[in-house]
């Protein structure tokens, strides 16, 4: 259990501090009021935090105030309604969360992962393999925070596993339960809103659309080139494009790899479907059927992005790694950098 | 396959399913999995049926005959609808083990193809079309005990990864035949039920050893330059590291300067330092492990001699099927269309011995007359046959049905 303020505080996005919360009863109409703007303001502060650092600072002076800014925090953002804003802002909260966590008691954090997650957590003071542990959590939590992050380290099979439990310390238990927090605070701000806000917070929604409108102009994004340079693939789709060429035997793994990446840097689907005739295993009804629905032409509508790198390389279809690779994820963003490469070198 | 055979086998499955359906242990959940069948006829897959009860299943494999039954690994709440509205509501973790991952040495004979019009045959990898005639090709796989060896020594190794890296129970775990060149692995827990794609890529890639990093399991270069405090992996570690020295540790027991330098790369001096000292070194174990030990050997040796060791250590499973959340698999113990064998579950405590060119036979021993286009040698419930060529021979029932279902025999009345 939480007992303190100070801790709900910390961490008011748990169980305990909703139900403290919810004890309160505090109704909406009663937010205009002067003794509130306090919590009006801190929330406004977290919201800003979140969109200019991707951070909430975790100081405070009145746990209270702490406390109630968040729910107010997410009133706000639901209010704006913007997709970017949510997940900036289940950023901030989670980043905060996470500079809590990493330094708190481990009993804090048993109670937290347990009471709000669901964990399996379990304290340890097993010194394995020359490394001191603080923790062992269960493999299903354990996999559903750790496959959003590409460090190595995080891979399942560079962990010490033991009956189902991964070993971690104290600072790795609370960089997972910062995915957990993250995810929580986005649920939360993707439900439909059912409260009418309207006049009492519009100055502060309009502040902070304000501050969105400027944070977005400055992240670009950039399109995908027009003409196709096969000279720019990287070596993974360069092999299946010459096998598939040469009338050679893809894998089912490698023609979905190949037909979505190709789609994805602008083939067309009949193109696709011609460069397959080669194969001796060809079936052209089966081979429509199969780049269609990639193509988003069939099924529910879905385009498909093509495979990252780390399934080419689960199924065994990443080949000859070169510099590009060590700096990209994905065989999509390898094309573009290549591009931009070969240009400027052409542009000289 | 000619009509002939087709119609003659459905209705041995048919009969089989008569007779033996109630084997059929049912999927927890049977009204909320989707079924998929494969008819003799067609050739074609009927797939999104569901049963509400094991006893409706088995009437419908009765009456169809099927030559492949397969159901969902996974949950649904609209078994029956399309892929995008059936609501996914989590799968059982499986894995399939098929010789054709194999890299043994016998595989190449495995595939015979006969062409449909002229009826000439060869192994090794079919042409697109007969060099003959230019008909259609009809190929199928052979098995051979050695390959059936190769994936039960996989699968056994699977069961040890599954038990004590993951903590599976024995009960939670359900061993199959897969009727034709290898095993499935069903393991169904609460706590992977719900497992998305990526999470499953996580233990494929955690079995294959795929992603495997050493200095992140006590070998890095930092570990060999400064003065660190961790010996390096030891033979009793757990998970990975465990695996690697044990790998490592049987390597060093029989390799030579030869397999050092042409399979796992080492400069010529530095195979000899370890080939000499391998049983200084052996023996050094017992009482630390020998990373920092061998002077002349280093982080970049010992990395490659890592590398090729843990090869032996890593399981070779389908990396699609385990990653697949949608994934019809064959039913245990009904029958495989391509050999007539049951997909029979194996008693963890009996697999070592199991053999399924014995174990897994479904049609008995009774005298069956049929015509062989073509056959190589092969071997079945202990007996030898063949090889066979155009010619009228009297089987025993499984073994005539094995030909009929590979396509190389018609029934002769």
């Amino acid at each position: 259990m939480l007992i303190s303020k100070n801790d709900l505080a910390k961490y008011p996005f748990t169980h305990e501090a909703r139900r403290y919360i919810e004890n309160l009863h505090i109704k909406i109409e009663e937010l205009a009021a002067e003794e509130y703007s306090p919590i009006l303001e801190r929330a406004e502060r977290r919201i800003e935090e979140s969109i200019l650092y991707g951070c909430v600072n975790h100081q405070w002076t009145n746990s209270d105030v702490e406390i109630l800014s968040f729910p107010a925090s997410i009133m706000l953002v639901m209010a704006i309604r913007d997709n970017f804003l949510n997940r900036r802002c289940a950023l901030g909260e989670a980043r905060r969360a996470y500079n809590l966590l990493r330094s708190e008691q481990k009993e804090r954090i048993l109670d937290v992962s347990f009471e709000t997650f669901n964990w399996n957590l379990k304290s340890t003071i097993d010194s394995l393999s020359g490394q001191a542990f603080d923790f062992t959590l269960d493999l299903r939590s354990f996999l559903r925070n750790s496959i959003a992050f590409q460090d190595r380290k995080w891979k399942l099979v560079n962990r010490v596993m033991i009956n189902g439990n991964i070993y971690l310390t104290r600072e790795e238990a609370g960089r997972l339960l910062q995915e957990e927090v993250q995810r929580q605070v986005q649920e939360r701000l993707s439900q439909p809103m059912r409260l009418e806000l309207a006049g009492i917070l519009e100055q502060r929604t309009n502040r902070l659309r304000e501050l969105l409108d400027t944070r977005k102009k400055t992240v670009k994004s950039y399109e995908m080139p027009k003409e196709i340079v096969i000279g720019a693939f990287p070596s993974c789709i360069k092999v299946l494009y010459d096998n598939a060429s040469s009338g050679k035997h893809l894998s089912h793994m490698g023609r979905f790899a190949l037909a979505s990446f190709l789609l994805n840097v602008g083939f067309s689907a009949e193109k696709i479907i011609e460069l397959f005739t080669e194969a001796s295993d060809f079936d052209e009804r089966m081979t429509k059927y199969q780049v269609e629905h990639i193509a988003g032409m069939r099924g529910a509508g879905t385009k498909y992005s093509s495979p990252n790198c780390s399934t080419l390389k689960t199924h065994g279809l990443c080949r000859s790694p070169d510099e590009i690779c060590k700096a990209i994820r994905h065989p999509l963003s390898y094309y573009r950098r290549k591009l931009g490469m070969t240009r400027r070198i052409s542009g000289q | 396959m000619t009509t002939n055979a087709g119609n003659f086998l459905q209705m041995k499955f048919r009969e089989y399913y008569k007779d033996h359906g109630s084997k059929i242990p049912s999927p927890t959940s049977i009204e909320r999995r989707e079924f998929g069948f494969l008819l003799f006829k067609e050739g074609l897959m009927t797939r999104h049926r569901s049963f509400k009860s094991i006893n409706e299943l088995g009437k419908t494999l009765v009456d169809l005959g099927p030559s492949d039954v397969y159901y969902s690994a996974a949950y649904y709440d609209y078994p029956t609808e399309n892929m995008d509205k059936k609501g996914w509501r989590g799968s059982n973790l499986i894995f399939d083990i098929d010789a054709d991952h194999l890299e043994s040495d016998c595989r190449r004979t495995h595939i015979v193809w006969i062409c449909k019009r002229c009826q000439r045959t060869g192994v090794d990898q079919p042409p697109s079309r007969c060099p003959e005639c230019g008909g259609r090709i009809h190929d199928t796989y052979w098995i051979c005990e050695e390959c059936l060896e190769a994936t039960k020594r996989e699968t056994i190794k699977l069961v040890d990864f599954l038990t004590n890296d993951f903590g599976f129970s024995h009960k939670d775990m359900l061993v199959c035949f897969s009727g034709n060149r290898g095993y499935h692995i069903h393991v169904e827990e609460k706590n992977v039920t719900d497992l998305d794609q990526l999470a499953r890529k996580e233990i494929v890639d955690y079995l294959r050893g795929t992603g495997l990093e050493m200095g992140l399991h006590g070998l890095s270069e930092e570990d060999f330059t400064s003065k660190k405090i961790d010996p390096g992996p030891d033979l009793t570690d757990p998970g990975w590291r465990g695996r690697m020295a044990r790998a490592v540790h049987s390597l060093l027991s029989r390799t030579s300067v030869e397999e050092l330098v042409n399979q796992v790369g080492l400069p010529r001096r530095t195979a000899e330092t370890v080939v000499s000292g391998k049983d200084d070194i052996l023996e050094s174990w017992r009482s630390s492990p020998p990373w920092h030990a061998v002077v002349g050997v280093g982080a970049k040796s010992w990395e490659k001699i890592v590398q090729f060791a843990i090869k032996r250590q890593t399981v070779n499973i389908d990396t699609v099927v385990t990653s697949d959340i949608h994934r019809l698999i064959r039913l245990p113990e009904t029958l495989h269309g391509k050999t007539g064998f049951r997909t029979a579950i194996v008693p963890l405590e009996e697999l070592d011995r199991f053999n399924p060119l014995s174990d897994a036979q479904a049609f008995g021993k009774k005298a069956t007359r049929i015509y062989v286009m073509n056959s190589p040698e092969f071997r079945l419930g202990g007996e030898d046959y063949g090889p066979f060529k155009d010619e009228r021979v009297d089987l025993p029932a499984e073994a005539a049905i094995m030909l009929m279902c590979k396509g190389l025999a018609v029934p002769h009345d």
